[in-house]
């Protein structure tokens, strides 16, 4: 029956094959492992990571290979979003270390599994060709974040943010799933690049094309966290431990950038002109409602998730822009600028998060407002730090979010959405404020706290290093902004 | 109308009615055993649709496991009933209105003439074709990649569902006969020297 | 006659009972959980028929999949309502109300 059935080359994912065997490895290695820092379980992690990183850097080229029937792409784009992935995720489990430490109720070895195994869901994600393929990366992260949020078994808030996150993302998935039937039915194709093959050369169905589009949109939607499907992002940013936090906040972004990009661009570019309109309508929504709303938080966890949501919203310009009534001049430089503005942001609110849990310490959680009042009186340098991240965010000139802002900026006013632009300006003004509010905050008000910033060197060092680079990275941009150019231009055709 | 279509409206009336009583019942066990209905009669559906494997899937896996699953921890937890259906009445006639405005919208673009596919249009399964080693066949071909990841999925689910509600091993107490013997009087009884004290 | 519509209003009319139990069972979490069960069963009803009327099992493999994934969501699902009994005692929507999203 399947004679002619060639047996797939392995070599093209051999970064998953290797992180699933770790995973497995080390979830085995765990049981043995008796002190309570879990030590070994931790190095093994970062070596695990690491060993991603070199053999996804031995094994990239500049072409783009299928593997598995068509099921698995491996291109420049997904090596890059991989190895940054790989990098936020090394990121944040440092950060967290000293955070899980103090709190006894969470399980140190589950946790390094499971944020492995949510690296591996967002590794298929970024390789995914296959409406299939695609739903099961995004299921593998999703259920692994679902459980991380839960992990501080005894703390009712962590477990209340994750049943929300639960339902949302379940009722997401579902969503998702529904507008990939309609497409199905409408091309009779599942895998991504075919799909867009057949909207090319053959007339479809329009009506049930953009009724399977609608739902597909929603259920990414849900995923990014714009409005208006962005209920459990402040829930599940306040309620879930704040190493956790830092872990959504930052490589998922980048997983769901990646399978934008699939889905929308590879797959259903002929039908722009109907996705494009509903894009939008989200981006507008989320940019003034998430920079309204965060200005009337006391908790930063909250602020940042309000941040987040309104940053995502401004991304979405990028991809909004890049082909305009059949147009495809600009598309290059609109989905780099977007591509470089999730990467800006995620590295940004590594530094943030990363700061915030500095400041933690067993039993005192540091994540009000408040607790940053006269920052500088007890640390100038991480102070400093703080306001670098801070006025990224803002977009304050000569700061990477400054750049990553104005090349959007600059691809929306090619496509010619001239009124797009001035309400993105007007709607970054308004965000200014908050930010400037936390600088206020930490310079000219008196500190509650007097205790001095403890923490091991290496965390600090690294902290340090991350804050810096948000300020270099102002400084020189081109770089960064060429690699992304010069990744999507090798994997787009 | 053919016998077919009168099978179908049949096991679809029963499935909506299912299915409504999943959202509207008052005891989640009754929720339950609806749903159990529900995929029971999909699963007629499928025999109709000629889709063997699945239907046998769904009703050996689905309901004869994860169904099982649901029953086991609605009756577990200590459900007070009356709250669940505290303002679910004030709610109902605006949900129902909403819900079949949807599903009429819905019914709009699906029963448009681009769906009017007769089933006699198309050519029936031969009777000797096996629906199960035509589906084994690809999933042991092209569909080698997504079934090890459906095995990671499962293997998160393991992962997070042990992490999430494992509390440690049970510490019971019980004697150990060894230790009664070998105990000395001095690990029993600690003969304490302290200095008289003064009364007032 | 029988035709590939008839199916997907059917598919649709479990769509729309599911989205009105999430919405309308703002009480109970095990009637939400339930209510996503029916929403995968509606899109499994279309994937099936589709893939009958189609003459192609892609769509039955699909089907295959997504309910092992579902199988999966519902392990943690409960495993999550459990920890939210015992720390909460009560699976009643309106209790959870620490976090205003």
């Amino acid at each position: 029956m399947f004679n002619d059935f060639v047996a797939p080359s392995l070599y093209p994912a051999a970064p998953e094959i290797f992180l699933l065997f770790m995973a497995c490895v080390i979830l085995l290695v765990d049981l043995g492992v008796k002190s309570p820092r879990r030590t070994l379980t931790f190095v093994l992690t970062q070596l695990t990571l690491l060993g991603c990183a070199a053999i996804t850097l031995l094994t990239s080229n500049t072409e783009v290979v299928y593997t598995f029937s068509g099921m698995f792409v491996d291109d420049m784009m997904a090596d890059l979003l991989k190895l940054l992935v790989y990098g936020a995720v090394m990121l944040a489990l440092f950060y967290s270390r000293e955070y899980i430490q103090d709190r006894q109720a969470i399980p140190k070895g589950e946790y390094f599994v499971l944020a492995l195994l949510a690296t591996l869901g967002m590794l298929v994600m970024i390789s995914a060709n296959h409406f299939l393929t695609l739903y099961l990366g995004l299921e593998m992260m999703s259920l692994s974040l679902y459980a991380m949020v839960a992990l501080n078994r005894e703390s009712a808030i962590s477990t209340e943010a994750a049943m929300k996150y639960f339902i949302l993302g379940a009722l997401a998935s579902g969503l998702l799933l529904y507008g990939m039937s309609m497409i199905y039915g409408a091309t009779g194709s599942l895998e991504i690049t075919e799909v867009g093959e057949r909207l090319y050369t053959y007339s479809v169905d329009k009506s049930v094309l953009v009724f399977g589009i609608v739902f597909l949109v929603a259920g990414l939607a849900f995923k990014l966290g714009v409005v208006p499907f962005h209920m459990w992002v402040p829930d599940v940013y306040h309620g879930a431990p704040t190493s956790v936090t830092l872990f959504i906040a930052a490589a998922p972004k980048l997983a769901a950038f990646a399978i934008v990009m699939r889905l929308l661009v590879s797959g259903l570019i002929t039908q722009a002109a109907d996705w494009q309109g509903m894009l939008i309508v989200l981006s507008v929504l989320s940019m003034g409602i998430g920079n309204l709303v965060a200005i009337a938080q006391t908790n930063i966890k909250r602020m940042l998730a309000y941040s987040a949501i309104s940053h995502m919203g401004f991304m979405l310009l990028g991809i909004v822009t890049g082909v305009v009534g059949g147009d495809a001049r600009f598309a290059l430089n609109a989905y780099s600028s977007a591509m470089f503005y999730v990467v800006t942001y995620v590295l940004t609110t590594l530094a943030g998060f990363g700061l915030i849990m500095m400041l933690t310490r067993a039993g005192f959680e540091s994540d009000e407002l408040d607790d940053f009042k006269g920052l500088n009186k007890r640390s100038p340098w991480f102070a400093a730090m703080m306001m670098f991240v801070m006025l990224s965010m803002a977009g304050i000139p000569f700061f990477v979010g400054f750049f990553a802002k104005f090349s959007v900026l600059q691809a929306v006013v090619a496509a010619g959405y001239y009124w797009l632009a001035v309400a993105a300006v007007l709607f970054s003004l308004v965000g200014a404020f908050y930010y400037l509010r936390v600088v206020k905050l930490m310079y000219f008000d008196e500190p509650k706290i007097q205790e001095p910033i403890e923490g091991p060197l290496f965390i600090k060092v690294l902290v340090s290093a991350n804050g810096l680079a948000v300020a270099a990275l102002g400084l020189f941009p081109q770089f960064l902004m060429s690699l992304c150019a010069y990744a999507l231009m090798r994997s787009l055709t | 109308m053919d016998f077919k279509t009168t099978v179908f409206f049949f096991l679809s009336a029963i499935l909506i009615f299912a299915g409504l009583r999943v959202i509207t019942a008052r005891n989640p066990v009754h929720a339950v055993l609806h749903l159990i209905l529900a995929f029971f009669t999909s699963a007629g559906l499928w025999l109709l649709l000629q889709a063997e494997f699945l239907a046998m899937v769904l009703v050996m896996v689905y309901i004869g496991a994860v169904m099982v699953l649901f029953l086991f921890v609605v009756m577990m937890l200590d459900i007070n009933l009356d709250q669940l259906r505290q303002g679910f009445w004030k709610y109902l006639p605006l949900g129902a209105v909403i819900g079949i405005l949807i599903a009429i919208e819905m019914g709009m673009v699906l029963g448009s003439r681009y769906f009017q596919v007769l089933d006699s249009e198309v050519p029936g399964v031969a009777a000797n074709a096996s629906n199960t080693r035509e589906l084994g066949a690809l999933l042991s071909t092209d569909y080698v990649y997504p079934f090890e990841l459906a095995a990671v999925v499962l293997l998160v689910a393991i992962v997070a569902a042990v992490a999430l509600t494992f509390r440690g091993p049970k510490k019971t107490r019980y004697t150990d006969p060894a230790a009664q013997i070998r105990v000395k009087a001095a690990d029993r009884v600690r003969v304490v020297k302290m200095p008289v004290e003064k009364q007032d | 006659m029988l035709s590939l519509s008839h199916f997907l209003i059917l598919g649709a009319i479990l769509f729309a009972i599911s989205i009105v139990g999430i919405f309308l069972n703002r009480k109970n979490l095990i009637v939400l959980l339930m209510a996503i069960e029916l929403m995968l069963l509606s899109v499994n009803m279309n994937f099936v028929a589709f893939s009958r009327y189609m003459q192609d099992p892609n769509g039955q493999l699909f089907v295959f999949f997504i309910l092992a994934v579902a199988a999966a969501e519902a392990a943690v699902g409960l495993a999550i309502l459990v920890l939210l009994f015992r720390n909460l005692k009560t699976i009643h929507v309106d209790d959870l109300d620490s976090l205003k999203g």
